[in-house]
Parts: C-alpha cells; sequence; structure tokens
C-alpha cells in the first residue's frame, strides 16, 4: 500500500482571521496539518471544536475529528525579561496576535500532539 | 466575542442575585458524573446520572436543581450542571471496541459530538465551575488549557479538582504545578475523600 504524503500547511494568524474557520476546516477534511504562527485566543480554539464536532458525521473512514495543540510565549518564558514582556505586550496590542504556535491536524493523521512548556512534538 | 465578553461581565455583576449554576467541566471520562453522584447522593441523598468506563456515558447536560452544601457554618444553594466531556475527536470505531454493535457506537458517537458542543455552549451559563481533572493523566493536554483558558476569558470563576486520588498512578501535584495561578482542590470523587475541602472552596468561591 503506498503511504500518503503528508501536507503541512503554514498558515500566518492574519491570513487565518481573514479567511476564518472555513478554511481551516476545509483543510483539515482534506488532511493537511495547519500550522498558525500565533497562539489562538481560547475562545477561538472552542470555537474549532465546536466546527470540528459538526463536521463529524460518523462515517467509516470519515472526519473523526482533530489533534489540536497551542503554545503560547509570553505566558511560559519563565525568564523573560521586561523589555521581552513590553515587546509581547506591543505585538498583542498592535497585532492582536498572542506570540505563540498553534498545530491543528486532522485525527485521522495525528495520533496525538505532545507538549511542553517551550515545545511541541507531533506524532503521525 | 465582544458581546459574549459583556454578558459574562453582565453576569458577575448580577451573579448573587440569580440562581446560582455550579457547572462540572472536563475531559471525558475524568470522573464529572462520578463527582456530580457524590454531590447528590451526600446532600440530596439520590444520584444525578449513570456513569461508564466507555467514554462518553455523558452526553446530554443534567441538571440537579436547589442543591444545598453546608460547611463550616456556612452553606451555599445551586444548581448543579453535569455537562458531557470536552474532546478534540470522537471516532466511532473507540466505542465498537469496547464491544458495542456498529449502529449504535454511531449513533452514540453523533450524540457525543452534540454533548460536546452543548458543553462549549453552557459555558457562559455558569456562576462557578468544577473543572474535573483526572489526576493519572498529563494535565497539560490542549482540551483542559482549553477550558482553563475560555474559563478565564469569560471571567467564570472556577476551581479545579484533581480527581481520583486514591488511585495509584494518581500525582494531583502535577496539575498544582502545571496550574500554578488557580486553586486546586485534589480529592477521590468515587470514596469521598477529602470533599470536604472541596465543599469549603465552594461556599467560600461564591
Amino acid at each position: 500500500m503506498r503511504k500518503k504524503n503528508l501536507k503541512i500547511k503554514f498558515v500566518p494568524f492574519e491570513k487565518y482571521k481573514k479567511e476564518g474557520m472555513k478554511a481551516i476546516m476545509r483543510d483539515l477534511r482534506r488532511e493537511t496539518i495547519i500550522l498558525i504562527d500565533a497562539k489562538l485566543p481560547a475562545e477561538e480554539e472552542a470555537k474549532i471544536i465546536e466546527e470540528t464536532m459538526k463536521r463529524i458525521n460518523g462515517n467509516s473512514g470519515d472526519f473523526t475529528g482533530i489533534e489540536l495543540s497551542s503554545i503560547d510565549f509570553t505566558n511560559n518564558k519563565k525568564n523573560a525579561t521586561q523589555l521581552e514582556k513590553i515587546k509581547s505586550m506591543l505585538i498583542q496590542t498592535i497585532l492582536g496576535k498572542k506570540r505563540g504556535m498553534t498545530i491543528i491536524g486532522p485525527a485521522k493523521i495525528v495520533r496525538r500532539i505532545d507538549r511542553n512548556p517551550q515545545e511541541l512534538l507531533l506524532y503521525t | 466575542m465582544v458581546i459574549r465578553r459583556l454578558r459574562s461581565l453582565i453576569n458577575a455583576l448580577f451573579r448573587k442575585k440569580k440562581n446560582v449554576k455550579i457547572g462540572l467541566y472536563g475531559p471525558v471520562n475524568s470522573g464529572k458524573t462520578t463527582l456530580a453522584n457524590r454531590i447528590c447522593m451526600d446532600w440530596l441523598g439520590e444520584e444525578l446520572g449513570s456513569v461508564s468506563e466507555v467514554p462518553h456515558e455523558t452526553r446530554e447536560i443534567q441538571m440537579k436543581e436547589k442543591v444545598t452544601i453546608k460547611q463550616d457554618g456556612k452553606s451555599l444553594t445551586f444548581n448543579l450542571v453535569d455537562t458531557p466531556g470536552i474532546a478534540t475527536k470522537i471516532d466511532f470505531e473507540d466505542f465498537v471496541k469496547h464491544g458495542m454493535k456498529k449502529k449504535t457506537a454511531k449513533t452514540r458517537a453523533k450524540e457525543a459530538t452534540r454533548g460536546v458542543i452543548e458543553s462549549i455552549k453552557w459555558l457562559d451559563n455558569m456562576d462557578l465551575v468544577m473543572v474535573v481533572l483526572d489526576s493519572t493523566e498529563d494535565p497539560l493536554n490542549q482540551v483542559n488549557i482549553t477550558i482553563l483558558g475560555n474559563l478565564d476569558a469569560r471571567n467564570v470563576p472556577f476551581i479545579i479538582v484533581a480527581n481520583k486520588v486514591d488511585m495509584k498512578k494518581s500525582r494531583a501535584s502535577r496539575i498544582r504545578s502545571a496550574f500554578p495561578k488557580y486553586t486546586t482542590v485534589g480529592i477521590s470523587a468515587k470514596t469521598g475523600f477529602n470533599t470536604e475541602e472541596l465543599y469549603s472552596s465552594l461556599i467560600n468561591s461564591m
């Protein structure tokens, strides 16, 4: 059996905000792993879970959900200097995004994502 | 999002004037319904829902009205809301592995997806939440982080309940160090261990 190629799509946070949930869900259903260059707000993560649940139809081999994980560089950096904290705050205020990273992958492809405060490890 | 924040702020302002709702939230199989049953048995003498080792046993919001707990001369009356476990994936084949027939498993999976959506929608209705985490599992999973983040963002006060401390693999300290900013109470909903501390925390949080 031929093994499928792994597809990873990098989505800048600004593009995610512009294109919204539909585009993300479309990519996930096309078995693409999404990498976003920001920590999504908690409410946004909850929305992604809600939308995921709406798309699980329970047929064999179909979409079964997602693995989602994110890290927040602003909260997790214990030894952050004042300058780094101010920089993070400015980025968040001006661009409306939290310094960090979010990975979302279809559960059929991504078995699990392990996290430690500064790293994410994805298993397929 | 702005409207939601405004609504939660207004809810917070008028929290003490209406029927208090205390919700049980957490990932699947963390022991939410076992804790709901423990609370209801302790104070009402009857259970709230059925429990099972098969995931997603609770697939609908269940509520017990007018539960009054008393501790240290103080009391609190509230409506206890047990919610379906939150998950990011639901595969009917997992239920088949637990011995269910394919058709039943598919129905259960569909109901479970609706349950997750309901749980998330109800977040805004809560006055206080007990986030029930399984202390034998890694606390830093995304579902836990998303639940806590949402409660924080919506200004809903909460207590982390490190459940299953009666089990050998339990490490409640891992939960405390993963979420040092928040109040964590280690209990066993199954045996009733340390529920007095949880009751005190609930009363003091309102």
